[in-house]
């Protein structure tokens, strides 16, 4: 007969397993009197969406984002502690308790307003098409011809794949990361790309000179910070914060430090 | 868990025919280019002179311990710097080309090498010519004894391909992400593909044994 591991065994094995992963504790919405008592802020990061948030060459966060949390910090008058979630982790962190709040390109929407709470707008971001400056392109019109790349699943993927079926000639490639977007677009693979407003930025860097530009509008997007549903009283209280962070400037030379470009005029809603 | 729901999925079964196209054609065509490297690189490397072996040495080396995932952004991004540019899907094709070739070269020179000496020897003193030596002696037997280390090969240079989405390559897994995407079924679209790579891929097997069968049915 075949050997077949005792019962016993397989038990504590799944016990150890179950002891290590632990359980995930589901707390309670934190008001800003519960952060402050506590001693620190507990905030949902993204490090792999630079300018926003990325790791600098010591390998801390840093970025747009991160810079915002750590002023809401300060003003608080608490440390802040990071917790690094991917995009589709940042609801759930909340509705688990993980978090106080998400600050990390979290676009203001109908469907994620049903789960969670935001913030009045702190940043927003236009979707642009970026082509080499010797190119004139002013619309989608002008893009019958060309190859044009975005990254799969993205606000652009989706604005200029319905021009291409409306209009063909017009070369979708899809690519699975901003990075790969940008290294086709340098490498010439690709005429015209959809792409953040920042984009541009990274492609002058990359080529030394001002040989892309931002060429026409797509959408435009606002990043709010995200709270747990009903926490009405740290979101009154970000909203009052983020009224002074407007007034005196601040948001705008982050946006000029880390966008190299300033904010989109901010919607209060 | 959520409820699976395979509706919005088979509304696209377009898609998936031309993912399922395009998986083909990518494989095919890299199979049949990397075989020819693997045959010619094979022979090369073991009876040409250093000056073709040795780079032959180094491109099976270079190709072998660097990912495809490399050689695909190589093929895609660097070498347009140089003048050459490849289209997405030309690219892949090179690139996965380039990718069989050496381990193809690796898996028949191993298949020459199990060939004995005598045996060569024996068709030099009957007066065998060296085409019909290396032909008759040498690769023949040589690709009937790695017959099945190749086409192992071939199966998982088929799932190779699903990852030439990352140069926009459009296949099956990259046309399924584009789906992911416009309706969110993730899991089901997943689990769609997954049969579909199960069944290509089992397919090919019976296909490359059945090709085997006829090929080398006569006994060594």
């Amino acid at each position: 007969m075949r050997y077949q591991l005792p019962f016993v065994t397989l038990a504590s094995v799944a016990a150890l397993i179950f002891a290590l992963v632990g359980l995930p504790t589901v707390t309670m919405a934190q008001s800003v009197n519960d952060i402050i008592s506590r001693g620190k802020l507990i905030v949902a990061i993204d490090t792999t969406t630079p300018p926003y948030g990325f790791l600098d060459e010591k390998l801390e966060p840093t970025g747009f984002d991160i810079d915002v949390a750590k002023k809401m910090g300060e003003a608080l008058g608490v440390p802040v502690e990071f917790v690094t979630v991917t995009s589709p982790g940042r609801i759930p962190s909340l509705m688990t308790g993980q978090v106080d709040a998400v600050i990390s390109i979290f676009s203001i929407t109908p469907q994620r307003a049903i789960q969670v709470d935001y913030s009045n707008p702190y940043a927003g971001q236009s979707a642009v098409v970026i082509a080499p400056t010797g190119t004139q392109i002013a619309s989608h019109e002008d893009l019958v011809g060309k190859k044009v790349g975005v990254t799969r699943g993205t606000a652009e993927d989706g604005i200029l794949t319905a021009a291409s079926e409306k209009l063909p000639g017009i070369e979708m490639l899809r690519f699975d990361d901003y990075s790969s977007l940008l290294q086709a677009m340098v490498s010439g693979q690709i005429d015209a790309m959809g792409g953040g407003d920042y984009g541009e930025i990274y492609l002058k860097k990359a080529l030394g000179g001002d040989a892309f530009e931002q060429k026409y509008p797509l959408k435009t997007y606002y990043f709010g910070i995200g709270v747990a549903k009903d926490n009405h009283n740290l979101r009154q209280w970000i909203n009052t914060w983020l009224l002074g962070m407007k007034s005196d400037g601040s948001l705008e030379d982050l946006s000029m430090q880390y966008r190299g470009q300033p904010l989109p005029a901010l919607p209060v809603f | 868990m959520q409820n699976l729901q395979f509706g919005p999925v088979f509304a696209h079964s377009d898609a998936f025919i031309d993912g399922v196209i395009s998986t083909l054609v990518l494989a095919a065509l890299s199979i049949f280019f990397g075989t020819i490297i693997g045959l010619l690189g094979a022979i090369g490397r073991s009876y040409g002179p250093r000056i073709l072996s040795a780079p032959i040495g180094a491109y099976v080396e270079i190709i072998r311990n660097t990912p495809l995932l490399i050689q695909l952004y190589f093929v895609f991004f660097t070498l347009p710097l140089v003048g050459i540019k490849l289209s997405s899907n030309w690219a892949a094709i090179v690139a996965l080309s380039i990718h069989l070739g050496a381990y193809a070269i690796e898996i028949i020179r191993a298949g020459i090498d199990s060939i004995p000496q005598g045996q060569i020897e024996a068709a030099k003193s009957l007066g065998l010519r060296p085409y019909r030596i290396v032909r008759h002696v040498i690769v023949v037997p040589a690709l009937k004894a790695v017959y099945p280390s190749l086409t192992a090969q071939f199966i998982l240079q088929i799932m190779g391909t699903s990852i030439v989405g990352a140069i926009a390559a459009e296949e099956l897994t990259a046309i399924a992400n584009n789906l992911v995407m416009q309706t969110f079924r993730s899991f089901e679209i997943y689990i769609v593909i997954a049969v579909i790579y199960f069944v290509i891929v089992q397919s090919a097997s019976l296909l490359f044994a059945g090709i085997g069968r006829l090929l080398f049915q006569w006994k060594a």
